[in-house]
């Protein structure tokens, strides 16, 4: 694995990186909010391309040089500004002449054709969008037609399509419902709910006219049956359309934007806008699969190409999944941006005025290059080079492990306080999650944004159905993430924050290590709420994080330990390069570990996807006693406590240095080995690499006849004993 | 107060926080004996936690690691499967993160739980006892021996039980009422629409700027109530607290001055415990000179909450009394009817 160079000017803790170079002059951080914007504005049809022609780089330092506000604060004379822009041009103008030659850059205003290369998906569910942002009254009124193939080998005279916006219009969508049901559930403000109303519907039929079938969608409640939940909405067709046969349909819609529910919403001026307009389900072999919203699933679509108009008010900076390809400044004090993407299923987009835009180009000898752009809030500007680096780093050996990112760019967004918009995934496009104040050692911004960034592999590219098998995508990504954190984020400790969430402290001592990244603790608690294979949608609401992510990220991290990281990058590699744009299923998985490895491990997999027993071996007995003058006798008695089983290691070690090594097949209760030695026992230990990660009770895995438990425990308590003479000192304030 | 009173008023501070200091470190055996008690009192529940601590390693290997630094596997193992004590036995406990926690606790409105409620309890009544001999000993400046401190202690310990009655419904009140509507309501109304938490955060140092204040002001006035009813023998807890506020109102500069001086000075102590306290260390000797240093910033805080006491005494007699001034006698033990009744 390569390492790449450090990220140029990084600060703070070290982040393994690959080379990151600036595409341009690219920090509009400097800006007051209406500065930042023009100079987006001038820039956005060319971030896409990550490239800049002569005419243009000159237009856009014109531009710039005339933000007094902006240079005042960068540059103390202008000489000094303008020489700053031409030495930022010239690299840019270098850039652009090795990458793409300028007539493919269209003036600014003008729509780009978006396409890259052959399709990589069947492109079956195609999109356009139109859509207007009402800032005023927190509204999106919208148009789209959807072109969309049949790829089954079935036919259907139905479609059905995704509301999800409706599962926040009453506390009865079954959405609502399971998060009350799971203790989830905090009454929301009465501004807060959202609804999508869909107020045309039309058809094309088979003369090819479009025909209003309004009157004849209806919503369906396929899984629960729930009269009063509006996400599912199924549309007569009129006709049966065939395999490879085209439908197209043509909805216009209201929606009212939730103060944040699930990641999408808005607060203050900041729009965090996802699962927003109509969207169809998936039709496979068996029928339609569109699932109602439910409290613990995400979502489950078909490629295509998108092709989205976005206005809003002028002064905000928009990021969106797929490439900006037009943007059209209005008579109204608006602005119409155009996105495209190719071969993505789904489409979302962020908008806030106080963005700090910024971009740098991923560079990797063995990988295509990548346009990353980053909308930072501004009170987090510092923390520019931690979210570039981990990203970088992630693109590094996400694409050299598993395959290279497909998209030539990816927008991380750096989500507004209270936006409820952090931790998520969208095709290209990803937020990460930070905090004003957060330590150079803690974790946060790294650690959810490696997480993101990943996702674009197992969410993105093999899209699975994480209505059903989440932990396909949360899962994997899991555990490949904490493998990147390994290697990209040191240090990286432990932190707990205080005074109302506000204050971190990171611990010196305490570092936060790959198995706490693949969520040891969470598992630990509530290992046994549900067995994997269940449909996610059906997993007990409050624990079903518990199951996708960090249980899988287990199995795969124990996997990894048993069959070694080459087998196990090469499984993922295979998955991920067979099953891109494919939409596999549990079976695709487990059929290429059979392939690479040459077994089938159902053993393993029968234990820790169809099964929610639970690992826990330990040492029951352990003594060693003198037989006579030479010799000692050593008695081991090893014991499952646990359901699961797994094949393990008992180590005894004996007083000469002496190991001996038994593999015990962890099918029975217990086993017993007893050995003559002429040296004493010192100390057993079962599974002794801690390669069965899901072993929920490690302590009692070894037994010393020596042992530290009362000079250990009383370290601790003396520890905790100023903890609370302490917080006796803080209450004796009172008295 | 005019201008022309203005160095007297803050001399009369800074004399005060000198003669706070003087009295405090003239009486050693008061530090040593409220550090008797915090250390006692704290005592048995470490033994419980170490109970617990111990019951889980057992005979584990993981006690190595967890004696020579940190097994934050194992620590994480004992806490999901702890109870009461061990449910506090977070990393918080460990250097200046247990400032933090604790202070954070108070002031976020924590409840703790049970055991440690208790311990918080029966310390705080500990200090209600000891009180009435604290401030009469400073008072005197002059030695009273145990007898003496010790009937000045139960002497005023009913009026200072009256008056923590009093103090705990202010003090009730401000945590049941005034707690939730300033971080909870006006919080949330004020923050709702925030998207910058810089903004959201200096929100919330403002309410904690002001429900600091009303903790202050309610601990200023009990605090020169008790002094009133020790140095002038007050018996009406009432009369004693509103002669403090008299007090407040008519030397509130001085008060106030004398207040930031002692604040300042737990302040640097807490910065110095920063730099200093240790982290998880290892067992064996460091672990005791890791012990050591902590006791020295616990005597260190004890005798600044001492301070507090001797200084605003100090402070009172310089203005409305006179140095070692007490309107009651020195106290006898034992001096009941019932125990003259014996003799």
């Amino acid at each position: 694995m390569g390492k790449g160079a450090k990220v140029r000017g990084s600060k703070g803790p070290r982040v393994e990186a690959p080379k990151v170079r600036a595409a341009a002059c690219e920090d509009t951080s400097e800006a007051a909010p209406r500065t930042a914007s023009l100079v987006t504005a001038s820039l956005a049809p060319l971030r896409g391309q990550a490239v800049l022609t002569g005419e243009q780089l000159d237009s856009f330092v014109s531009n710039r040089a005339g933000q007094a506000g902006w240079s005042a604060k960068l540059m103390t004379t202008p000489r000094r500004f303008a020489a700053a822009f031409l030495l930022c041009g010239a690299i840019v103008v270098a850039a652009s002449a090795r990458q793409q030659t300028p007539a493919e850059q269209p003036p600014a205003g003008e729509p780009v054709p978006a396409s890259q290369t052959a399709p990589r998906s069947p492109r079956n569910a195609n999109y356009e969008i139109d859509a207007r942002l009402d800032d005023d009254a927190k509204s999106i009124k919208g148009r789209e037609t959807i072109r969309w193939r049949n790829i089954t080998d079935q036919s259907t005279s139905e479609l059905q399509l995704h509301l999800y916006w409706n599962a926040w219009r009453d506390q009865e969508s079954t959405w609502l419902r399971e998060r009350r049901m799971a203790g989830l559930f905090r009454p929301p403000p009465a501004d807060a709910w959202s609804s999508m109303d869909v107020t045309a519907l039309r058809l094309r039929d088979s003369s090819g006219d479009m025909r209003d079938a309004t009157k004849e969608m209806r919503f369906i409640a396929p899984d629960d049956g729930n009269a009063r939940d509006t996400t599912v909405m199924s549309v007569p067709l009129g006709r049966s359309v065939a395999p490879n046969q085209e439908v197209e349909i043509e909805l216009e819609w209201t929606a009212r934007i939730p103060r944040p529910f699930a990641r999408t919403g808005w607060v203050g001026d900041y729009y965090f806008i996802a699962q927003w307009f109509p969207k169809l389900g998936v039709l496979e072999s068996q029928g339609w699969n569109t699932h109602q919203f439910h409290a613990a699933t995400e979502f489950y679509s078909d490629f295509g190409v998108y092709d989205v108009r976005l206005t809003l008010p002028r002064r905000f900076v928009v990021g969106a999944s797929g490439q900006q390809t037009a943007r059209t400044d209005n008579a109204d004090g608006t602005t119409t941006h155009r996105y495209q993407g190719e071969d993505i299923h789904d489409f979302a987009w962020t908008a806030s005025p106080s963005f700090v835009d910024l971009s740098k180009r991923f560079e990797s000898p063995t990988l295509p290059p990548v346009v990353i752009r980053l909308l930072l809030q501004s009170e987090r500007r510092g923390q520019a080079d931690r979210y570039f680096a981990i990203i970088s780093a992630t693109l590094q050996r996400y694409g050299e492990w598993f395959g290279a990112y497909p998209y030539p760019n990816l927008t991380v967004v750096d989500p507004a306080f209270q936006s409820d918009s952090d931790g998520m995934e969208y095709p290209t496009l990803v937020t990460g999650r930070s905090r004003w104040l957060t330590p150079d050692s803690s974790q946060t911004p790294e650690g959810t944004t490696a997480h993101e960034v990943g996702h674009q592999w197992w969410y993105g590219i093999v899209a699975t159905n994480e209505f059903e098998h989440a932990w396909m995508d949360e899962g994997i990504n899991t555990y490949a993430t904490a493998r990147v954190l390994e290697e990209a984020k040191n240090p990286n400790r432990v932190e707990s924050r205080y005074f109302g969430g506000f204050i971190p402290w990171s611990f010196r001592d305490i570092p936060f290590t790959r198995v706490d990244n693949d969520r040891l603790a969470g598992y630990r608690l509530n290992a046994e709420s549900d067995a994997p294979w269940t449909p996610t949608f059906q997993y007990w609401p409050s624990t079903a994080a518990i199951i996708s992510y960090n249980k899988t990220a287990l199995w795969l991290h124990t996997l990894e330990q048993r069959l070694g990281w080459p087998t196990m990058q090469k499984i993922l590699s295979i998955y991920f390069e067979r099953w891109k744009f494919k939409h596999p299923k549990p079976a695709d998985f487990f059929d290429v570990v059979r392939e690479v490895t040459g077994q089938g491990h159902y053993w393993f997999f029968d234990e820790v996807y169809r099964s929610s027993n639970t690992f826990d071996y330990g040492v029951q007995e352990f003594r060693s006693e003198r037989l006579d003058d030479k010799t000692f006798t050593t008695t081991v008695v090893v014991r499952r406590y646990g359901e699961a089983t797994f094949p393990v290691g008992v180590v005894t070690t004996f007083d000469d240095g002496q190991h001996v090594k038994e593999t015990w097949n962890g099918q029975e209760r217990r086993a017993v080995y007893v050995y003559q030695r002429s040296a004493k026992g010192a100390t057993v230990q079962v599974d002794p690499g801690h390669v069965l990660l899901l072993d929920v009770a490690y302590t009692n895995n070894s037994r010393t006849l020596s042992p530290r438990g009362q000079q250990a425990s009383l370290k601790w308590s003396l520890r905790w004993m100023v903890w609370l003479q302490d917080l006796m000192l803080t209450y004796g304030f009172f008295v | 107060m005019g201008s022309s009173s203005r160095p007297r008023a803050t001399g009369h501070g800074r004399q005060g926080w000198r003669d706070g200091w003087t009295r405090v470190l003239g009486a050693p055996a008061i530090v040593a004996g409220v550090f008797a008690m915090t250390f006692l009192l704290a005592l048995p529940l470490s033994i419980m936690l170490r109970g617990a601590l111990s019951a889980h390693l057992g005979s584990s290997l993981a006690a190595e690691t967890a004696a020579t630094g940190v097994n934050y596997d194992w620590w994480q193992e004992f806490t999901a499967q702890a109870t009461d004590l061990g449910t506090t036995f977070s990393p918080s406990i460990v250097g200046f993160a247990a400032v933090l926690d604790n202070v954070s606790g108070v002031i976020d409105a924590r409840t703790p739980i049970a055991p440690i409620a208790a311990a918080l309890a029966l310390y705080m009544t500990g200090w209600a006892f000891l009180s009435g001999g604290i401030i009469d000993r400073y008072a005197r400046q002059r030695p009273i021996r145990a007898h003496g401190f010790f009937a000045a202690s139960g002497g005023y310990f009913f009026r200072f039980l009256r008056l923590a009655a009093f103090a705990g419904l202010v003090y009730w009140w401000l945590f049941a009422y005034v707690h939730p509507w300033l971080f909870d309501h006006q919080f949330d109304n004020l923050t709702r629409g925030l998207s910058v938490e810089r903004t959201a955060f200096l929100i919330r140092g403002g309410f904690y700027a002001v429900f600091g204040a009303l903790l202050v002001a309610t601990n200023l006035v009990v605090d020169y109530a008790k002094v009133r009813i020790v140095v002038e023998d007050r018996r009406s807890v009432f009369g004693a607290l509103s002669a403090s506020l008299r007090f407040i109102r008519h030397h509130g500069r001085q008060v106030f001055a004398l207040y930031a001086l002692n604040t300042l000075t737990f302040l640097a102590v807490l910065a110095l415990w920063a730099l200093m306290a240790p982290g998880a260390g290892g067992a064996g000797l460091s672990m005791w000179l890791g012990f050591l240093i902590a006791q020295l910033y616990i005597g260190a805080r004890l005798a600044l909450k001492l301070q507090f006491m001797a200084s605003q005494i100090a402070l009172f007699q310089a203005n409305l009394a006179h140095a070692a001034y007490l309107a009651a006698p020195a106290p006898v033990w034992p001096e009941s009817p019932a125990a003259e009744a014996i003799r």
